[in-house]
């Protein structure tokens, strides 16, 4: 079953995700409707932009709930980017801010220097590697095909600290900084880096998502 | 005596009728269908006859309403261009000189068209030009620059540059009587490089642009040859310059017979006796001024103006004259058109741009006020008394100020170009949607 | 150091791929989607598209330019030229654009700088700065480089910086087109000043042009736009110079997209 949905709520480069899940095989549908949503057979959550403005698309659309109920389903959700953000309980962009609490922890500020050492330039843009920390395994998981070291298109300027490090499927390091590059909580899978933007690389990842 | 311009009555231009057509103007403004000319633009002028009350040809609408400049331009395109070249090949063959002097004469200010054919001339043809360049009334630094590095790049020239101010005089006169400071430059410009031809025996003068290309009847035969009605055979007492007759110059104005050289004509024996063929470079080569841009920034160090020419959307065409702003304000006054209509049209004609854009550079950039040199421009406009001893009595008000110049402007606005609404000069017509 | 990322950076003149010089005499090149998908395949990090006519004629037509792009390109695109408001901002981005470039606009308001980091997040935010050396500063234009707008570009960096934005590409309009090299100096210049990351454009011609720009310069990354369109380089000799002369970049193999 390929149909996607990809949820529609006036945020995040909707087209790009569209064309990269197409671009695999997928019949994707955007949608800002509760019913939709919550009975997709698998559902992505896109996002670009202001972890304040995301949450509040989504209240304003009535789509909270949706999600939940999409989530206690059990199908496949992945957040990407923004989406990936506000999976966690909190982010403290422009303020503390609730996010979807579907997978416990917080979204932080990357921080400019480590202890005060060098100044790192903030947004975190540009490839970078990923790798496995060892917490979960990449199989069975959307990164089934891809291999520790590939390179993917990040940018950001807050990260996800997700509770507890079990969540972690992901990371990469910016700078000597440890980042989360992915996490995942049973059914739900965050990606930090856009999928849709990385080249080959990411499409493979789609690929997988569309076909688990 | 030269008056001061007197406040107009603006009830001439507040009506939607109206009843002078200064100039001999066509009385109805239109636009070409294919570029965004207007036929109000006039044609080449021979100068040396240009008076105050002059009447203005214009440029040639066909009865599709096409101008002479674009059809010229179409006829461009069926012209047999390595012909031409085996034509320019021929001519170079016939007058090249392997005995060390100068084989011909490329009249230049150093800007892409003159590193253009002076390079291709030297490197290509095999000729040995000299270049000659009449000074810009005030250099931009941009432009002397480009000057220099023309010349330090390779190429012999001769600079003439003319008594200051007796130029400035002139420019001055030109602005109060023809409302054209830019005539004591065409006067040199014409007629220098046939001097000098014939003074040091070069008998080939390469120019760039045929006249024709903007719009200008083609009276020839030989499209190749300028026609020497513009530099030459004008008696001395039948002249004007800036629409002043010789005369009063030397009289009145004190200025002394030999400090008019530069301005003067050739004389047609000497062109005839030594045999002194004056052709357009643009007859053998296809004229193109981007492509010229082109060329004289990959085998030069030709630099565009570092910033965009007034009136127009282009940094990098005749861009070495303050005055030169200027000329095309007034120009625009006169005529209701003016740099960014010509540049854009010449665009139009080469196909880098269409007509729909050429409208919206017209409407964005034409007739833009000249403010980043006017200052500059009117004090070199000025007739101080300290300076002009003798001259500056013969001005009403011999110090030119913004609001002088703006007085003037309106006593050489046409009826028929311009109305007065709402305290504001806007033109009768547009080639854009208001 | 992070990865330096290797840019196309493509000016459009819709329909066509165009390149001037020194911002100015537009050459037609062909057609824009064939020329990125190219580098696409040629292992490029990112995309730029700008509009280099938009002031002009007071529009943006990348529009469709950028639908064909999203089809088959799956890789960051920055577009630019023209826009003037968060709705010029919010359809580029729907659009499928991820990031915008603004100069025009932000020179004649600086608030929209703020606007639309807060509206699209600041890493959507580019702020383009053409840089034009005077003496003794360097000076900030406008209307792709016909307009001069006084502003010190170190300082107005600065300020975009405080204001908001995410990122800056800065163009020297001394250099572009003219494969002479980047202005070392002039990117040096702006990234000692700011903590956002710094594109440098303009001026690429030879492949060893790299070294001085990132090492020295300090840029975040390249952008290249004549000497790939004329087919002097390709990205991938950039990518494999910098694998070999110390400078971090992304491995790419060219097999991978087909």
């Amino acid at each position: 079953m390929k149909d996607i949905v990809i949820v529609d709520y006036g945020m995040g480069n909707i087209k790009s995700i569209q064309r990269g899940l197409e671009q695999v095989g997928a019949s994707v549908i955007l949608s800002s409707d509760p019913v939709v949503i919550t009975n997709a057979s698998r559902l992505v959550l896109p996002g670009v932009g202001a972890f304040y403005d995301g949450m509040k698309g989504l209240q304003n659309a009535g789509l909270v709930n949706a999600i939940h109920d999409f989530v206690r389903i059990g199908n496949p959700l992945l957040g990407i980017c923004l989406g990936m953000q506000m999976l966690l309980d909190q982010s403290e962009e422009h303020g503390i801010h609730t996010g979807l609490g579907l997978i416990p922890g917080n979204v932080k500020m990357i921080p400019e220097s480590n202890h005060g050492e060098f100044s790192r330039k903030i947004p975190h843009i540009g490839w970078t590697q990923i790798k496995n920390p060892g917490f979960q395994n990449w199989k069975g998981s959307c990164l089934d095909d891809i291999q520790a070291g590939e390179y993917f298109y990040f940018v950001h300027s807050f990260m996800a600290v997700p509770e507890k490090k079990e969540y972690l499927l992901a990371q990469c390091e910016d700078e000597g900084l440890l980042v989360a590059a992915a996490i995942k909580r049973d059914n739900i899978t965050g990606l930090q880096f856009h999928p849709e933007k990385s080249g080959k690389a990411g499409l493979k990842i789609l690929h997988k998502f569309i076909n688990t | 005596m030269i008056q001061k311009p007197q406040k107009i009555d603006y009830k001439k231009f507040s009506d939607d009728k109206f009843d002078e057509v200064k100039y001999g103007l066509p009385p109805e403004v239109k636009f070409c269908k294919n570029c965004v000319e207007s036929n109000q633009r006039p044609s080449t002028t021979v100068e040396y006859h240009h008076k105050k009350d002059s009447k203005k040809e214009t440029v040639f609408f066909d009865e599709n309403g096409v101008c002479a400049a674009c059809n010229f331009s179409l006829e461009k395109d069926s012209i047999d261009w390595d012909a031409r070249d085996q034509m320019l090949r021929e001519l170079c063959d016939k007058h090249r000189r392997n005995d060390g002097r100068y084989d011909c004469i490329v009249p230049g200010s150093g800007g892409k068209d003159s590193i253009y054919v002076s390079h291709l001339l030297k490197n290509e043809y095999g000729m040995h030009p000299l270049t000659v360049t009449w000074s810009p009334h005030i250099y931009t630094e941009w432009g002397r620059k480009n000057f220099d590095s023309w010349i330090h790049g390779g190429q012999d020239n001769i600079l003439i540059t003319p008594n200051g101010r007796v130029h400035r005089l002139l420019t001055r006169l030109a602005v109060d009587v023809l409302f054209h400071p830019f005539q004591p430059f065409i006067f040199g410009q014409k007629s220098l490089a046939p001097k000098i031809a014939a003074s040091m025996g070069i008998p080939l003068v390469f120019y760039g642009e045929h006249e024709a290309e903007y719009g200008s009847e083609v009276e020839n035969d030989d499209e190749s040859i300028q026609d020497n009605k513009f530099y030459s055979d004008v008696s001395f007492e039948s002249m004007y310059l800036s629409g002043v007759p010789v005369e009063e110059l030397i009289q009145d104005f004190g200025i002394d017979k030999s400090e008019l050289q530069p301005y003067l004509p050739v004389d047609q024996n000497i062109i005839n006796d030594n045999n002194i063929e004056v052709r357009y470079f643009g007859y053998y080569k296809k004229w193109h001024p981007q492509g010229a841009y082109y060329y004289a920034v990959e085998n030069s160090n030709f630099s565009a103006a570092p910033e965009r020419t007034v009136g127009t959307y282009s940094k990098y065409s005749s861009i070495d004259d303050k005055i030169d702003d200027f000329h095309y304000y007034t120009t625009g006054i006169k005529f209701g058109r003016a740099r960014a209509t010509e540049d854009a049209a010449h665009e139009i004609r080469s196909r880098e741009i269409n007509r729909e854009e050429g409208v919206a550079l017209v409407k964005k950039f034409d007739l833009e006020w000249p403010e980043r040199f006017a200052d500059e421009v009117f004090k070199y406009l000025s007739i101080p008394e300290n300076e002009f001893p003798s001259a500056s009595k013969m001005f009403e008000q011999p110090i030119m100020d913004r609001s002088y110049f703006e007085d003037l402007s309106d006593s050489f606005r046409s009826p028929h170009i311009w109305k007065r609404e709402d305290g504001l000069w806007k033109l009768r017509r547009t080639v854009y949607k208001e | 150091m992070r990865n330096i990322r290797l840019i196309a950076r493509l000016d459009i003149k819709a329909p066509n791929l165009v390149k001037g010089i020194q911002l100015e005499g537009l050459r037609k090149l062909g057609d824009p989607n064939e020329f990125a998908l190219k580098y696409y395949l040629q292992g490029a990090d990112e995309i730029f598209y700008t509009d280099v006519v938009a002031s002009l004629y007071e529009r943006n037509s990348l529009l469709d330019i950028l639908e064909k792009t999203t089809n088959n390109i799956f890789i960051p695109i920055t577009v630019g030229g023209g826009l003037r408001s968060i709705k010029d901002v919010a359809a580029i981005l729907r659009a499928g654009a991820d990031k915008v470039s603004i100069n025009t606009a932000a020179i004649k308001d600086p608030n929209i700088i703020t606007a639309i980091s807060r509206k699209f997040g600041s890493q959507c935010m580019v702020l383009s700065i053409q840089a034009k050396w005077q003496g003794s500063y360097w000076e900030a234009y406008y209307d792709n480089g016909r307009e001069h707008s006084n502003l010190d570009v170190v300082e107005w960096a600065k300020k975009g910086e405080k204001l908001g934005a995410g990122e800056i590409i800065l163009t020297s309009v001394d250099k572009e087109g003219t494969t002479k090299g980047f202005d070392v100096e002039l990117v040096k210049a702006v990234t000692d000043s700011v903590q956002i990351p710094v594109i440098a454009s303009g001026g690429m011609g030879e492949i060893n042009d790299v070294d001085a720009v990132i090492k020295d310069g300090h840029a975040d990354a390249i952008a290249m736009a004549h000497v790939l369109h004329y087919n002097n380089l390709t990205i991938d000799n950039v990518r494999n110079h910098c694998a070999n002369n110390n400078i971090p970049v992304r491995v790419y193999t060219l097999t991978e997209n087909d």
